[in-house]
């Protein structure tokens, strides 16, 4: 019987791209109501993209919500007994002790049990930190010992949707700037120095040589490819779809068929736990879908006049101390269509060449988006207080920042992409390894790049520091 | 309730499915229709890439063709003849002139070229069975070994894909052999590159063709030539490799790490007597010998026409596939003893690779094989095989209608046969050919040298629909090229340990080997789901780099000794 039930799903049907939403009735009937699975059937997004924006959003939400929220059970796939944490599927030496285990995971039960203050899809404290491994090498380490591991306060994704379209605008900028680099020197024969600066930031600057070869070596705070990866604490990963796949696997042993399935691994069940294909393209499109379209974070507005007061004082003290020169108020984003998959990805998660046509998320039919200021060329101004760009925040001086033992993806251990400061007033505690309790705490932290700016805001009085404390206070996740 | 009764499909079929919709199926569940990531079946679910002919839009019309002396050879050179790093060809024509096309195909467009004036005399380009691309005199331009039934001939590149005559400056004798193989590679400390010619059969002796193949030629540049560009190597040194047992394809190989290359021989039975497959030993200046049966060389007695090494397994130790008539051998050092013997295993059955008839039409009859290549074609980082085949002209035991084998390799370990699904099953009498990138696009496309038929230009589509011209990309790729100063400046013999995650893909820089086909160039690895990788090179002088950090999706430029790599981007 068991046998039977699984070649039913492991066999040449489970790889074949289907509408989904004609089987419902089917799954229905199998599917008690008082089922704890989070994982049943997967919605139907050939219909979802046919509605109206309003409604397209609602529903992708709501079964986005369901995932984000839902404690994954064995049923669903939960578990990784023959497969470890890491990115690219690799094999366990042999099967884990425990199927959850706070260090190496499986660390946790739902998305939301790592992202819920001061609502779901926020930050969580010091608790809730993960243990950050690439999981190749000493993959099921019992140890909190930073050699193996690094740890990592969870941030909010709050405005999230907003954040990874400026990457994708911004890597389209800082790739035709290269591009054009390349063309002219190619053109011209001689070699032509290009500044990569996009939205008011600058990555640095290229070389391009008349032969299409490129110089790199004085990019600074991104990857030499040039994509512009604005998640995880160090900016390392590029959309919410990839985070997301990754984060399945590694926090609750849920693998996506885009990354874990036969066609990348040779097998329908990469982990071991004997159940197939365990997350299909379409639910990870509602998780994304969640996620991008959490409403960013805004000011307080009920705040008492004093406090007010002292936030518009520590506003400008903020931005005269140079804090805002990475911490950057607002950047403008020209279009709010978000698309699913992004135009960015590699193979391992879904790319838009794998569809005929992403699924689209009109960010800008939601009322936050709405109510956000536009620049004179009709630009969204996303107020995140943050450049999207990486910097070295350690030094020796100082080198509370600069904890961690371990590069992550190429990027050193000190630098970290800078934190977006919007509703940092919800997310205490503070730093990526979420261990600074206070935000005085947290700024006398900075150093590296950021030292000028820590010892312009410690130099201030101590009613200027508690201004800008004030003023980063009122920046909150509504709840 | 059991574990199982609980699994639960990510997808299901909204009908019945009949089973060409499943070969053209989608991977991923959803309501895309996607055929990006097409696979076959449960037990062969990986990509598999399609391929579009398209040589006569692309600008290639050619046909290698005359009498019995072309029955065999058919090459193809792939070399980059005007420094813009895109891939050019250089193709055998038999008693048509060979040809070289110049490529002008647009990154990620329709494959484009332009035959090339090449300034040379006419009457060197006939005759032509093969050709390899090496920089014999390290001046940073490529040359062309040119492989004839004649005079071999080096021709030296001069830059913007013209080439002069250079036998007479290397002093080399190009012979007036019936030339089909050849392989070369730098021997220790050595400024120039050793030149393995092979032969087939001595037309001017009695009793030809049967038993009477030719000695194969050695030439090693004299090591008073010295090194560096100012000077020419002297190959006035020939030495001949006897016996000869009639050679269609030749490798140097690294068999057993020792550092020293031999030279391994795939020989046709066809014409030989008492013959059989050849390992050369190369010791340091000292004159070849072959490996016998008391160094542990076990007879083996093929048709052999082409060679294709690379590490399936991991060891560090190359697998042979030859090619011959009937069934395909895949041979796997047998390592049942402690000593490093030349003992090999043939896995061909094992690994599904024996190839050994035609797996679509009507024909039952045998199959034979010619050039094979080891290469990832759906870029998932496991190593597929490309056979070319074709009747040898109008054999009757032997199948007459033979396509093209594309066995694109598992998980498992197995390989499956999908060239008609890839769309490369022409009926056409395949000979040489070669995959390589010619439009930077990541995927490899594939030309293929037929005999008395136009030469085929396949454009690979990757996971494109069926019914669509737009290429949709498979799994992430990395194309590497490695450069040194002095000697050996295309660093030959190096090799590359690619790390994604837990696992390392290995390459190995080769002049030789396939069907009188070689090709330089950007190495092409398939990378999977992994975002970045590793690379260290092993440079031919045994000397590791450091590990270079580089992301997917890339062509990469590893200069010896600088800290980074630099990036390189192909005109649009």
């Amino acid at each position: 019987m068991e046998k039977a039930r699984r070649s039913a799903v492991k066999g040449p049907l489970a790889a074949t791209a289907l509408v989904l939403g004609a089987l419902a009735p089917a799954f229905a009937d199998e599917v008690p109501l008082w089922s704890e699975r989070v994982l049943q059937t997967p919605i139907d997004l050939a219909s979802i993209a046919a509605m109206p924006m309003a409604e397209r959003i609602a529903r992708l939400k709501q079964r986005g919500e369901e995932l984000f929220t839902g404690k994954f059970i064995r049923a669903d796939g939960a578990g990784r007994p023959l497969a470890t944490q890491a990115i690219i599927p690799t094999k366990r030496r042999r099967p884990a002790h425990q199927d959850f285990q706070r260090l190496a995971g499986l660390d946790a039960n739902a998305c939301a049990s790592c992202h819920h203050e001061p609502v779901i899809g926020g930050a969580a404290p010091f608790t809730a930190n993960a243990f950050v491994s690439e999981g190749f090498e000493s993959a099921d380490f019992d140890t909190t010992d930073p050699q193996f591991s690094n740890e990592r306060g969870s941030p909010a994704l709050h405005g999230a949707g907003l954040v990874e379209l400026l990457a994708r605008e911004m890597t389209e900028e800082l790739r035709a700037l290269r591009d054009g680099a390349l063309e002219k020197a190619r053109s011209s024969g001689t070699a032509q120095v290009a500044e990569l600066a996009s939205k008011g930031v600058s990555f640095g600057k290229i070389t391009a040589s008349p032969d299409g070869s490129l110089d790199i070596s004085a990019i600074e705070g991104i990857d030499p490819d040039l994509v512009l990866r604005p998640f995880s604490q160090k900016g390392v990963f590029g959309s919410l779809r990839q985070f997301s796949v990754n984060a399945l696997n590694s926090h609750h042993g849920i693998q996506a068929v885009e990354r874990f399935g036969a066609a990348w691994t040779g097998t329908s069940d990469f982990d071991g736990d004997e159940i197939a294909d365990e997350i299909g393209a379409a639910d990870i499109s509602a998780l994304v879908a969640f996620q991008a379209t959490l409403p960013a974070p805004s000011r307080k507005t009920d705040l008492p006049a004093v406090w007010r007061e002292a936030a518009t004082r520590g506003e400008a003290l903020f931005a005269d101390t140079g804090c805002t020169a990475c911490h950057i108020p607002a950047l403008p984003l020209a279009s709010t269509v978000f698309r699913d998959p992004g135009p960015l990805e590699t193979a391992g998660t879904l790319r838009a060449d794998d569809v005929d046509a992403p699924l689209e998320i009109d960010l800008g039919a939601l009322d936050f988006v709405r109510a956000l200021p536009r620049d004179a060329n009709g630009h969204v101004l996303v107020p995140l207080f943050g450049d999207l760009k990486r910097h070295r925040i350690a030094d020796t001086r100082e080198p509370a920042l600069g904890n961690e033992l371990l590069g992550q993806r190429f990027v050193d251990r000190d630098v970290f992409i800078t934190t977006e400061l919007w509703g940092v007033g919800s997310t205490a505690p503070y730093g990526h390894r979420a261990d600074q309790t206070s935000l005085d705490e947290i700024i006398r932290a900075h150093a590296g790049e950021a030292r000028e700016s820590r010892e312009a805001y410690t130099a201030l009085p101590e009613d200027g520091r508690q201004a800008v404390i004030a003023f980063l206070r009122s920046l909150e996740i509504p709840k | 309730m059991t574990r199982a009764d609980t699994a639960r499909p990510a997808c299901r079929p909204a009908g019945r499915v009949r089973l060409a919709a499943l070969l053209t199926s989608a991977l991923l569940c959803g309501a895309w229709t996607s055929t990006a990531l097409a696979s076959g079946t449960e037990n062969a679910p990986a990509p598999v890439p399609r391929f579009v002919e398209e040589a006569e839009k692309a600008g290639i019309d050619h046909v290698y063709s005359g009498p019995w002396e072309y029955f065999v050879g058919g090459g193809a050179a792939i070399l980059d003849c005007d420094d813009d790093r895109r891939p050019d060809l250089f193709l055998a024509g038999g008693t048509s002139p060979a040809a070289l096309f110049r490529n002008t195909s647009p990154a990620g467009g329709s494959l484009s070229f332009e035959r090339q004036e090449t300034g040379l005399p006419g009457r060197l380009l006939d005759q032509v069975t093969g050709a390899y691309p090496l920089d014999v005199d390290n001046d940073g331009k490529l040359d062309l070994v040119v492989l004839r039934v004649g005079e071999n001939q080096i021709l030296r590149g001069i830059g913007g894909c013209r080439f002069e005559p250079a036998n007479r400056r290397f002093a080399f004798d190009g012979g007036r052999g019936w030339t089909t193989s050849f392989a070369a590679t730098f021997e220790k400390d050595a400024a120039y590159p050793t030149l393995a010619f092979g032969n087939y059969v001595d037309r001017s002796a009695p009793g030809s063709p049967w038993g009477t193949c030719d000695d194969n030629i050695l030439h090693r540049a004299r090591s008073d030539a010295g090194a560096g560009s100012s000077r020419a190597p002297d190959y006035s040194d020939g030495l001949r490799l006897t016996p000869g047992y009639c050679a269609l394809s030749m490798l140097f190989t690294d068999w057993n790490r020792s550092g020293e290359q031999a030279l391994r021989i795939s020989n046709d039975r066809h014409y030989y007597r008492g013959g059989e497959e050849q390992l050369w030993a190369l010791p340091e200046g000292r004159p070849p010998r072959p490996y016998r049966r008391a160094d542990g060389w076990r007879h083996l007695k093929i048709w052999g026409m082409g060679i294709a090494s690379t590490d399936l397994d991991g060891d560090g130790l190359p697998e042979f596939a030859l090619t011959s008539m009937g069934d395909t051998k895949l041979q796997t050092l047998d390592r049942e003893t402690d000593e490093m013997l030349p003992v090999y295993r043939d896995i061909a059955f094992d690994k599904g690779v024996t190839a050994h008839r035609p797996y679509t039409g009507e024909d039952m009859r045998p199959s034979t094989g010619w050039h094979a290549e080891f290469q990832d074609v759906n870029n998932d980082t496991l190593s597929d095989l490309f056979i070319a085949k074709g009747n040898v002209e109008a054999m009757p035991d032997f199948a007459a209608f033979d396509p093209d084998n594309l066995l694109i390799q598992q998980w498992s370990g197995q390989f499956v046969e999908h060239g008609e699904a890839a769309g490369i099953a022409l009926d056409r009498r395949g000979r040489g050919g070669g995959l390589a990138d010619f439009n930077m696009d990541g995927l490899l496309d594939l030309v293929v040298v037929n005999r008395e038929a136009p030469t085929s230009l396949f454009r690979n589509l990757g996971g494109a629909k069926p019914s669509g011209d737009k290429a949709r990309p498979l799994g992430n790729w990395l194309a590497v090229g490695l450069a040194q100063n002095g000697s050996n400046r295309n660093a030959v013999g190096a090799k590359l340990s690619i790390r994604v995650g837990a696992r390392s893909l290995t390459r190995e820089i080769q002049v030789g080997g396939g069907h009188a086909s070689g090709q330089s160039g950007f190495v092409h690895v398939g990378l999977g789901v992994a975002e970045r990788a590793v690379i260290r090179v092993r440079w031919p002088d045994g000397s590791w780099s450091h590990g270079y950090r580089v992301f997917a999706n890339q062509f990469v430029l590893i200069d010896r000794g600088a800290d980074d790599v630099r990036y390189w981007y192909p005109p649009r």
